[in-house]
């Protein structure tokens, strides 16, 4: 059976590479048999809109912990025919010739090596890394690939510290890695072989690289059974992938969050929690059911009130787009109010008022009175 | 022979010049000639005669003008002959609006005035009518009188059956003296310039009709335009700053005269833009002058509008403007589709100059796959029979393809908006979401590294 939601998802296959690469043949044909017929026409490119207004949620049947967003079917268009357009168009095709030279040669690249070749072969048409980016992506909603399956790996900024053993060939102890942790592989194939064993009942995700080396140097892992790990700020695909890895292969550890209390922080919550539109046709695959840990309203009172900082426009903004997104919950939704109402943001460092200890208790604390929301 | 060409089409005749046209049926019963003279630049002399044998002014008198069939040439006049099918026995001569009758047997002189446009431009063409039952012979003959041997003879028969070389549209004529003007620099020459045009495709000629229709009221206004684009040797001695300015020739009812200031205004207002010119401003000092803010180097265009009542005598004058812009567009349009690659809107430009780059990736696809199934069947899409092909080779096939397929859009009406068909057509078919926006960057609250 499937569901109304099945039906409307528009998703990217994760292909081998020789299926890329016959789909981008597909297209090749295409464009020219359109080019030679007998009513030629330069044909457009039609992609899916990775704008909030095609952002469609699906909810689990029976909680609302299953939630996840993804993209539906509503196009935007890339053509030549429109002057000011043109070299969007343009730039979709120069990247897909670059994906399928780079597929020939079975290699992977990065996005930042990507862009330099680009500037290399087209200089004109490519003036920066954000727009190789969304080219990327352009590419990935027209053929209906990941971007991995493309040849393309973003660098990973994800880190994993804790009660977590890679037993391999060389086995990794993750708790042996001193403050600096795991670094997470950008490469998802590699990921997806990892075989992991853990002893630990908790997982923990924290926002920010500064917090994540306090508590991996603090061993915070001995005291408490946790897997800690972090994207240092926003997810990549790469670090949202391995969590989700992690969360179906120890599905009895619940997923938390340590993030700033600040609307940013409650956005990387919901990223790793629900998806992102950016990669929309990816990322729903890697939507966990995380928790909030804190910092929340509730420990405000363990601050003090110097540390409270006015919120700024950004933070507004982000507060506006979170709030009229549907997928956010009744009780973070009550914290988000909290933090616009009062106008204040609050740093998760701000604990260290009552020492550099104190982080490893806070959290054991909360863990143990199941106090996450 | 000579530097007057008679008017199996049309020509453009300088003072001094003489024409005449003499019509006499195949009995030689009845013949008759008009000559014209040029006086001065201004003057003109037109002889009618007759010298048929036989007849009388009471013949004339139940002369049914149903039955008449016309033979007309037209001196920048509305001169005509009119005749009728036996006898060729009446000459009506309608100048503007005012009607002569010549009767048979009687020879008549005059001297006419007319008012010419400062360039000294005569309209001369020969328009011919099928006669019904009797064969005639045509004689015309044209010569400058300032140039010795320019004498130019032409003699031709006609029936029903066979109308002769001579009903040629008047556009024809309007296109064949326009591009013998162009030819001789704006009649500053007296033959060819063989400098610019040794080759006689150095000129690009479109035209364009527009016609306004008959009934009761009106006698139907036709406008035509014809428009001539030609590349000038930078050597020749009549290479000026041309190729910014369009001296735009007007004729009135086969008249020269200067341009209507409400025409002028109307020129002002078409869409230059789509043909990639940028009109800067329009001169009118006796003369109409476009002056271009730019255009191709070493290309000079030329203009002129003929506008003319279809039937005569006129009732009424009318107003051409409403059919300028029609006629106008009519001849840039024709000269587009004629010649590919000239008169490419700014638009049309712009894109075209990402064709190289599009060609570039596609030919890259197809040259870098190892399925020589896929290549081949790209091979043989792009009508490329060897395998042996070189990168340049399929990229300039595929760029071909492209440029030609941008400029038929440009010439497809502007009101029409071009539908490029996807290139995966599944996508979008039962979809009533399909939202045809451009996307918009930077929308979405993280632009982040994703």
């Amino acid at each position: 059976m499937k569901f109304f939601t099945d039906r409307e998802i528009c998703y990217a296959d994760i292909l081998p590479p020789s299926e890329v690469r016959a789909r981008i043949e597909v297209a090749v044909l295409n464009f020219l048999k359109i080019l030679t017929c007998a009513d030629p026409a330069i044909s457009d490119l039609l992609l899916i809109n990775r704008k909030s207004s095609n952002r469609r949620v699906s909810r689990g049947l029976l909680t609302d912990d299953d939630t996840w967003i993804f993209l539906s079917r509503s196009f935007c268009k890339r053509t030549l025919m429109r002057a000011n357009a043109a070299k969007a168009f343009i730039r979709v095709w120069k990247v897909m010739e670059m994906c399928f030279k780079i597929l020939l040669q079975e290699k992977r690249v990065t996005q930042r090596e990507l862009f330099y070749k680009l500037l290399c072969v087209s200089p004109d048409c490519f003036s920066s890394q954000l727009q190789v980016n969304r080219t990327i992506q352009d590419v990935v909603s027209l053929l209906r690939c990941s971007r991995f399956s493309l040849g393309i790996m973003a660098s990973s900024r994800g880190i994993v510290a804790g009660r977590l053993l890679e037993p391999d060939k060389e086995m990794v102890d993750c708790s042996e890695c001193g403050s600096s942790g795991y670094a997470i592989s950008g490469d998802l194939n590699l990921l997806d072989r990892l075989v992991m064993k853990t002893d630990a009942r908790y997982i923990i995700i924290v926002e920010k690289h500064a917090i994540f080396q306090r508590l991996a140097e603090d061993r915070v892992f001995n005291h408490i059974p946790v897997i800690l790990i972090t994207a240092r700020g926003y997810p990549d695909i790469a670090t949202r992938f391995l969590l989700h890895r992690m969360s179906r292969t120890f599905p009895e550890l619940p997923i938390m969050a340590l993030v700033d209390w600040n609307p940013a922080g409650l956005a990387i919550l919901c990223t790793f929690k629900f998806g992102s539109i950016g990669m929309g046709l990816e990322a729903y695959r890697y939507a966990c059911n995380v928790k909030w840990l804190g910092l929340r309203g509730d420990d405000l009172q363990l601050i003090p009130e110097e540390s409270l900082v006015s919120l700024k426009p950004r933070d507004l903004q982000i507060a506006k787009s979170l709030m009229s997104s549907e997928t956010l919950q009744e009780k973070h939704r009550e914290e988000l109010a909290l933090m616009v109402q009062s106008g204040k943001r609050a740093e998760i460092e701000a604990l260290y008022f009552h020492g550099y200890d104190y982080l490893g208790k806070y959290i054991a604390k909360k863990i143990v009175q199941a106090n996450y929301i | 022979m000579g530097c007057c060409k008679p008017c199996l089409t049309g020509t453009i005749l300088k003072h001094p010049w003489t024409a005449s046209v003499t019509i006499e049926d195949e009995l030689q019963l009845c013949r008759i000639s008009a000559v014209l003279k040029s006086l001065s630049p201004s003057i003109l002399q037109i002889s009618i005669s007759d010298t048929g044998i036989g007849s009388c002014l009471e013949e004339f008198q139940d002369l049914n003008c149903s039955s008449i069939i016309a033979v007309e040439f037209w001196v920048g006049l509305n001169l005509g002959i009119v005749t009728d099918c036996t006898s060729l026995r009446v000459v009506v001569l309608y100048l503007q609006n005012l009607i002569f009758f010549v009767c048979k047997g009687i020879y008549c002189s005059f001297n006419y005035e007319l008012k010419l446009s400062a360039s000294n431009i005569l309209f001369l063409k020969f328009l011919y009518y099928s006669v019904e039952q009797v064969n005639i012979a045509i004689e015309l003959v044209t010569e400058r009188e300032d140039i010795p041997g320019s004498r130019c003879e032409n003699v031709f028969l006609a029936n029903r059956s066979n109308p002769g070389p001579l009903s040629t549209s008047n556009v024809e004529c309007l296109k064949s003296g326009l591009e013998d003007y162009v030819l001789k620099h704006g009649n500053s020459l007296t033959q060819k310039c063989n400098t610019c045009f040794a080759t006689s495709e150095r000129l690009k000629v479109g035209s364009g009709i527009a016609c306004s229709t008959e009934n009761h009221k009106s006698s139907g206004l036709v406008l035509e335009v014809v428009v001539i684009i030609s590349e000038l040797e930078s050597k020749c001695p009549c290479y000026r700053e041309c190729s910014f300015k369009t001296e735009v020739l007007y004729f009135k009812d086969f008249t020269p005269c200067s341009i209507p200031h409400p025409t002028l205004n109307v020129l002002s207002t078409i869409d230059w833009q789509s043909y990639g010119l940028t009109l800067e401003n329009v001169v009118d000092q006796g003369v109409c002058v476009l002056e271009w803010g730019d255009s191709p180097s070493h290309s000079q265009i030329d203009m002129v509008l003929h506008c003319y009542h279809k039937q005569y005598p006129m009732h009424k004058t009318q107003l051409e403007q409403h059919l300028i812009k029609k006629a106008v567009t009519a001849a840039l349009n024709n000269l587009k589709e004629t010649h590919p690659g000239i008169l490419r809107s700014a638009h049309a430009l712009k894109i075209c100059s990402h064709a190289p780059d599009l060609a570039r990736s596609i030919a890259g696809l197809i040259l870098s796959s190892n399925d020589p199934d896929f290549q081949g069947e790209c091979f043989s899409l792009l009508g490329l029979h060897s395998r042996e092909i070189g990168a340049n080779v399929v990229e300039d096939c595929i760029q071909e393809k492209i440029v030609s397929v941008i400029e038929m859009n440009d010439r497809k009406s502007r009101q029409r908006n071009v539908v490029a068909p996807s290139l995966f057509e599944d996508d979008c078919d039962q979809d009533s979401n399909y939202q045809d926006k451009e996307y918009e960057e930077g929308e979405d609250e993280f632009s982040y590294l994703d």
